[in-house]
């Protein structure tokens, strides 16, 4: 049976297709002003790295902030309950799933099965998230790519107070006026990011084993200083961005009957 | 029928204005439920509370602690912004720092003819409680005898009783029926029906119940219950908050909350000596968080309460900034999982995120369903 998840992020959409369980392809696109078009563009793309037509599949299941924006898709998953499905399903000795976006971060306490059984999601405030890091390597000119790398050459720990990205933004200006140099400032922003993160996940009861997913996960730097404030191993799955989507797919085929 | 208290509560200042040409009588405002309603029903003067409006505004920043809860603020907006215009007096009753500083703010600040402060003990819980607010009401009394300048007898005391404890009755018996497999009313209408009744004519409001519940049999066959839940917290009046939640899923069948079951669940027992059965009332009633100490009796009223109305899960809100309730939340959130009732806590504003919010809401039903569903 051949189903679609589709996760619909602030940032970028990501498309899933998965055959009897097993991933058959993946798309994504970024999300721009007009967002029915590049939800379209991504699935058609993953339709067709995957041979099949619209037809072919059974159910389409959507996850995301913009969830509701997908016009063809059957029903609904939060993606809060998504991203914990697809972690426990990659990592089944998962038990503690963060997930951190463009702009939100999650954290799921969730049992084998990948049943959330508690949740805690950012308020208000994106500085635990992707695009703080945006922000702030606009501040130190360097492209996103090199700031997670940068960070892991930092020997020596800053702490950073603000709790928001704007105020975040001119500490790294006064750090920059004092000359500190560019790696011990990316990192400074990594450990101000995890620790953001894990004082939320903190009001779950951390439960190991942990599973990053998300954007995020790929950056080095972030899940250096997330292990290091843990002070616990972070498990990445392969191409974490994807693990929502992934999560909704297998959640469009338990509720086509398929069984998950 | 059951739509009138939506339309009283959203043109709640019409219907006072209107009162107030048609009886010639006085309105008093008040801020807090602890307010004896029963002594102005005595004297022919209509109780409104104020409440906020929800409405995102720039007003009051000069005049309150931007710290104190949104609440209380919106409240106070209000004031500055003259919807309140009409009224004769305000009032309140003891009850947290931040709603009493939106009473002395008004005072100071926008003109009328009559307030009051009325020093309700916060620690009910000690035996002098009693005799201390007996003392306190007669007090009260006596300066609203010289206000209307119309003396209040026994006789008028027991009939401002007569009134209150016939619409508590009625409000019971409307949230008795939520009890059943189908609710015949959404949590969002029990809303409307319980904080109309603080802004209308209590005559007025009972009659409607009355009329209402003639109504009730059957309704609200077709909708889906889904996950019944209950909500908890401070004064919550976040009616858009309140749809969102049902909308995706649920029905909510009870609360503890000022603006529900907390108002009315209890009545005035006739004793003899009117006054000390009316402090005896807001003495036991089922309390804010502000006076609930030393023991915490919150936590059994409200665990009778997810019992007797077979509630799946809980929504814990409350304003932000409000220290009282929130330092009953962790108490409240283990007591309701010893019970296994997993709960949600959210956190209220002025206005509320509602697409952050639904999405907790979402993942908190999906949480609550059965494992072969999910």
């Amino acid at each position: 049976m051949k189903v679609a998840g589709i996760d619909v992020g602030a940032k970028f959409v990501k498309v899933v297709i998965v055959d009897d369980g097993n991933l058959v392809s993946r798309s994504s696109r970024l999300m721009g002003f007009e967002q029915k078009e590049s939800i379209e563009e991504a699935f058609k793309e993953a339709l067709e790295k995957a041979g099949l037509k619209k037809e072919d599949l059974t159910h389409t299941t959507a996850t995301g902030s913009g969830k509701t924006e997908v016009p063809f898709a059957d029903d609904e998953f939060t993606e809060v309950s998504a991203a914990a499905k697809g972690a426990v399903n990659l990592i089944p000795s998962a038990r503690t799933v963060i997930d951190v976006g463009a702009e939100e971060g999650r954290a799921m306490h969730t049992n084998a099965k990948g049943k959330v059984l508690d949740f805690v999601i950012n308020e208000r405030c994106a500085a635990g998230a992707g695009s703080f890091t945006e922000a702030m390597a606009r501040a130190l000119e360097i492209p996103l790519e090199e700031i997670g790398p940068l960070s892991l050459k930092s020997k020596k720990s800053i702490p950073m107070n603000a709790q928001c990205v704007v105020f975040a933004e001119s500490e790294v200006v006064t750090l920059v006026h004092q000359k500190t140099p560019k790696e011990d400032i990316a990192r400074a922003i990594h450990d101000a990011m995890a620790s953001r993160i894990i004082s939320m996940a903190r009001r779950l009861s951390i439960e190991e084993d942990v599973a990053l997913v998300g954007g995020l996960a790929n950056n080095v730097g972030f899940v250096e200083s997330l292990r290091r404030e843990l002070n616990m191993d972070v498990k990445i799955p392969e191409e974490p961005e994807y693990v929502p989507a992934y999560g909704a797919a297998l959640a469009a085929a338990s509720r086509a009957g398929g069984g998950s | 029928m059951i739509e009138m208290f939506q339309e009283w509560y959203e043109n709640r200042h019409e219907y006072a204005k209107q009162w107030k040409e048609k009886t010639g009588g006085k309105v008093m405002g008040y801020f807090c439920t602890y307010v004896p309603e029963e002594i102005l029903y005595a004297a022919d003067v209509l109780p409104v509370r104020i409440l906020g409006s929800h409405e995102v505004q720039d007003v009051t920043e000069p005049y309150i602690f931007a710290m104190f809860c949104p609440f209380c603020r919106d409240c106070l907006a209000q004031g500055l912004k003259g919807r309140y215009d009409y009224l004769d007096g305000i009032m309140i009753s003891q009850s947290c720092l931040h709603i009493r500083q939106a009473y002395t703010s008004w005072q100071l600040h926008i003109p009328v003819p009559y307030s009051y402060y009325l020093p309700m003990p916060n620690h009910v819980q000690s035996p002098r409680a009693l005799p201390y607010l007996v003392g306190e009401l007669e007090r009260f009394k006596r300066s609203v005898e010289e206000w209307t300048g119309k003396e209040i007898t026994d006789e008028d005391l027991v009939h401002g009783i007569e009134i209150m404890n016939r619409n508590r009755e009625l409000m019971m018996k409307f949230y008795e029926t939520r009890k059943a497999e189908k609710p015949p009313m959404t949590g969002l209408e029990a809303m409307f029906m319980v904080v109309s009744g603080q802004m209308i004519h209590k005559d007025d409001h009972s009659r409607t119940i009355e009329d209402t519940m003639k109504e009730l049999d059957g309704r609200n066959a077709d909708r889906k219950v889904g996950q019944r839940l209950m909500i908890i917290g401070s004064e919550d009046d976040d009616t858009e908050f309140i749809k969102m939640v049902e909308d995706c899923g649920a029905t909510l069948v009870v609360d503890d909350h000022c603006t529900g079951s907390r108002y009315f669940w209890n009545t005035v027992e006739p004793n003899g000596n009117p006054l000390e059965a009316i402090a005896k009332r807001y003495i036991e009633r089922p309390r804010c968080p502000s006076k609930d100490w030393g023991e915490r009796t919150r936590i059994p009223h409200i665990l009778s309460l997810a019992k007797d109305y077979n509630a799946a899960g809980a929504i814990l809100v409350q304003q932000k900034f409000c220290d009282p309730h929130e330092l009953d939340m962790p108490a409240i959130k283990q007591a309701l999982e010893s019970e296994d009732i997993p709960s949600l806590f959210l956190e209220l504003d002025v206005t509320v995120p509602i697409g952050q919010f639904k999405t907790r809401v979402e993942a908190f039903l999906e949480m609550l369903m059965e494992e072969d569903l999910f």
